[in-house]
């Protein structure tokens, strides 16, 4: 190899003329459709003189730009004339073709490291790059600073349209019931909403939003303590941006896809969680209940009956938010379940009388606006 | 006859030379990268496989070339993705907050906004990518494009698609052939303008029979389920007659798409035929000769191949396509030469009007 080139390059420079030769060749000036025909003569050099009846020109070697091959010619451009084209045969002898500007397949990259190993590393790559972007929510989600994470909740609920409801007692009783689940210094931001689902949600900045469906449905208050030790779960274990993240990141993937008004609060409510941070807020609210001695059958109660409602797998049920994303509702019943000390006997965790003021908090609120699809 | 094209008496002006032995190794290596960079290669993909197609299309006595790249194509999709994609995820979510916020008119308003201006950019995006294509396509060194940027032909594309729809869609063969006027009336290629008066009044015809057909049909399809289930009466008694009913059923349910689809097949056939027929260039006048038959069958070897290679035929869809497209295209009159100089239009040349690679739908 080595000695190949030193030959070469001897021959360059003691004989150049030998070397230069004559082709066959055809070009466009880029200017008008005329079609010059007649040959290309190298000097052994740097210049390419093309000669025709019709046209005289000389081409610098490094004015030349590939163009494009064909089954038996090759065109080439020139730089500084964008539109000129020229077309000689393929088959080049050797010492011209060197100094041509090389042949391209596949654009840039790919032709100087082959197919094969470009394949491989994009694929690589291109590995890399879906796994950072299925687990950044993961590990991004938990360090956005908290003061963010606040102002975002802020500007995506504000006042909820006005549809928080608050009666002076069903304030009071939903208090008792988060002191009770919720023993942080700051504690989360929990309220009523004026929605006829059977649902809750915990947003970012520290909200929980429990609808009123829900709160209707409830048996008892300790159902709704589980399920408000659930939402609080969520919160403490930092779920919310990493969801949210989550949802971002597909709405950029289906970028335009989901353009519909229709989603809306749904988009919000329905922010989905992993089954692993289900099972984590779960968990977090089965400790929450025990500390404070609370009876975890209410929860699987609840569950229980969604159970029985909507089939085991709440999966299959996506009108119901909360629990279409939720792992089967009969596994957490019994997880809940089995959580109850044998024999044991709970305090109720609210009288009847706070109970039934967070019943009626959304009827008795004067200035509560009503939800409806529009 | 030098310098000179006289299309009288020849046997076509356009011809395809490609073969799909040729065509395979490029579709194919295509595919492999643009699965591994996870679709990012098939910018690169379609200029490569573009400048094949075209290389292999000779007009008169001289192949086409494409002179587009990858590159250009791909920075094109970055910039409608930061002017208009992201502004779109960004207006949804700003609705959707204030939709929460009880703000659910100016909410839904906000949210209607991004509708309208993708109804406004799809007709934008329809001239720019004819205009990227002339502009890119070079024969004898010379090449096509427009002056005008498109914007303008965006709000027609906006009116004459809603007037077209507010008769009960009776409009649509005007809107389609005259904003096909509009967009080649604008183009050019060299110094020459290019010239199209197709008028609606010809596919009107079979517009309507297209429009009529659904009520024809059903009327058609309950006589034969009736037919049907009388049928099965005489075989089998009440439960023949509801096997026929079925049969019945599923003949209309058959007989309406094929038949439907069929007479917009033939629609868009003579559409074709006649939008084409009416566009000139200069002397030369073309026209497009394939017949609903012609169109027929490419659609169904097209569904044959992509069924039969379980979905890898869809590769070689763009070639079949370009192929029939330049086998049917007919020119005749005559071109000089020495006449036909460079396009003075402007092109993107140091990344401005990249947005030209806004590239979509052919003719
Ligand atoms: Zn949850």
């Amino acid at each position: 190899m080595a000695k190949d080139c030193s030959t070469l390059s001897t021959w360059a420079r003691s004989e150049p003329m030998q070397e230069s030769f004559e082709v066959a060749a055809s070009w466009y000036d880029g200017k008008s459709a005329l079609r010059h025909e007649g040959s290309a003569s190298w000097d052994g050099l740097d210049r390419l003189s093309l000669a025709a009846p019709t046209s005289h020109i000389a081409v610098p070697l490094s004015d030349l730009e590939f163009g494009e091959a064909r089954s038996e010619t090759i065109i080439y451009r020139r730089a500084s004339e964008p539109d000129f084209r020229l077309t000689l045969p393929a088959a080049m002898p050797p010492g011209l073709s060197r100094h041509l500007p090389e042949k391209q397949v596949y654009g840039g990259w790919i032709d100087r490291v082959g197919l094969g190993r470009a394949a491989v590393g994009f694929g690589l790559v291109s590995i890399a790059a879906v796994a950072l972007f299925m687990t950044a929510p993961d590990w991004l989600g938990p360090r956005v600073p908290e003061s963010w994470e606040r102002n975002l909740g802020q500007a995506m609920i504000g006042d909820f349209g006005g549809r928080l409801c608050s009666t002076p007692d069903g304030d009071a009783a939903l208090a008792k019931l988060l002191d009770e689940v919720d023993p942080a210094q700051t504690q989360v931001n929990a309220r009523v909403a004026n929605i006829d689902m059977v649902n809750a949600v915990a947003l970012p900045g520290a909200q929980v939003l429990l609808f009123d469906g829900i709160i209707q449905q409830a048996e008892s208050p300790e159902e709704l303590a589980g399920v408000l030790a659930h939402e609080v779960g969520h919160v403490r274990e930092r779920h919310v941006m990493t969801a949210l993240l989550r949802q971002f990141g597909m709405s950029v993937l289906l970028a335009g896809a989901n353009t519909g008004v229709g989603d809306t609060v749904f988009g919000l409510a329905a922010m989905g969680y992993t089954r692993d941070a289900e099972r984590e807020a779960d968990r977090y609210a089965r400790a929450r209940l025990a500390e404070s001695n609370i009876s975890p059958l209410g929860a699987a109660g609840f569950f229980e009956r969604m159970a029985e409602e909507y089939g085991d797998d709440g999966e299959s049920n996506a009108v119901v938010g909360w629990l279409a994303s939720h792992p089967a509702a009969g596994e957490r019943a019994r997880d809940f379940r089995n959580a109850a000390r044998e024999g044991a006997d709970y305090p109720p965790v609210l009288s009847d009388a706070e109970f039934d003021a967070l019943k009626t908090m959304c009827a008795d609120d004067p200035d509560v606006e009503e939800f409806d699809f529009f | 006859m030098h310098g000179k094209y006289d299309g009288e008496g020849e046997q076509s002006a356009f011809v395809f030379e490609g073969t799909w032995r040729e065509f395979a190794p490029i579709a194919f290596t295509n595919l492999l990268l643009t699965i591994v960079t996870l679709g990012i290669y098939r910018f690169w993909a379609t200029a490569r496989e573009r400048r094949y197609l075209w290389s292999k299309s000779r007009f008169v006595d001289e192949q086409l070339e494409w002179a587009g790249t990858g590159k250009e194509l791909f920075f094109g999709f970055l910039i409608v993705l930061l002017l208009f994609a992201m502004p779109v995820v960004l207006i949804n979510f700003v609705a959707q907050a204030l939709i929460a916020r009880g703000q659910e008119i100016l909410g839904a308003l906000l949210g209607i906004a991004p509708l309208l201006i993708i109804f406004y950019l799809t007709g934008v995006a329809r001239f720019r990518g004819l205009r990227y294509r002339l502009s890119r396509t070079r024969w004898r060194g010379i090449r096509g494009g427009s002056d005008e940027p498109g914007f303008r032909y965006g709000l027609s594309y906006m009116w004459k698609s809603i007037v077209a729809w507010i008769p009960l869609g009776l409009l649509i063969p005007w809107s389609m052939t005259s904003l096909w006027n509009e967009r080649w009336n604008k183009m050019s290629f060299g110094p020459y303008q290019f010239q199209s008066d197709a008028e609606a009044g010809s596919v009107f015809a079979r517009f309507f029979v297209f429009y009529l057909a659904p009520f024809i049909m059903f009327g058609g399809a309950v006589a034969m389920a009736g037919m049907g289930m009388l049928a099965g009466y005489g075989i089998g008694g009440e439960d023949g007659m509801a096997l026929g009913g079925a049969f019945g059923v599923i003949g209309m349910i058959l007989f309406f798409y094929l038949g439907l689809g069929l007479i917009a097949v033939a629609f868009y056939a003579k559409f074709y035929r006649e939008v084409v027929g009416a566009t000139r260039w200069k002397d030369l006048n073309f026209s497009f000769e394939a017949s609903t038959m012609d169109w027929v069958k490419l659609l169904i070897g097209d569904a044959l191949l992509v069924v039969f290679t379980l979905g890898i035929g869809l590769i070689f869809l763009s070639y079949r396509h370009w192929k029939f497209f330049i086998t049917h295209l007919e020119a005749n009159g005559e071109i000089l030469l020495d006449e036909l100089t460079q396009s003075t239009t402007r092109t993107a040349r140091h990344g401005e009007g990249l947005l030209d690679a806004f590239d979509m739908g052919a003719i």
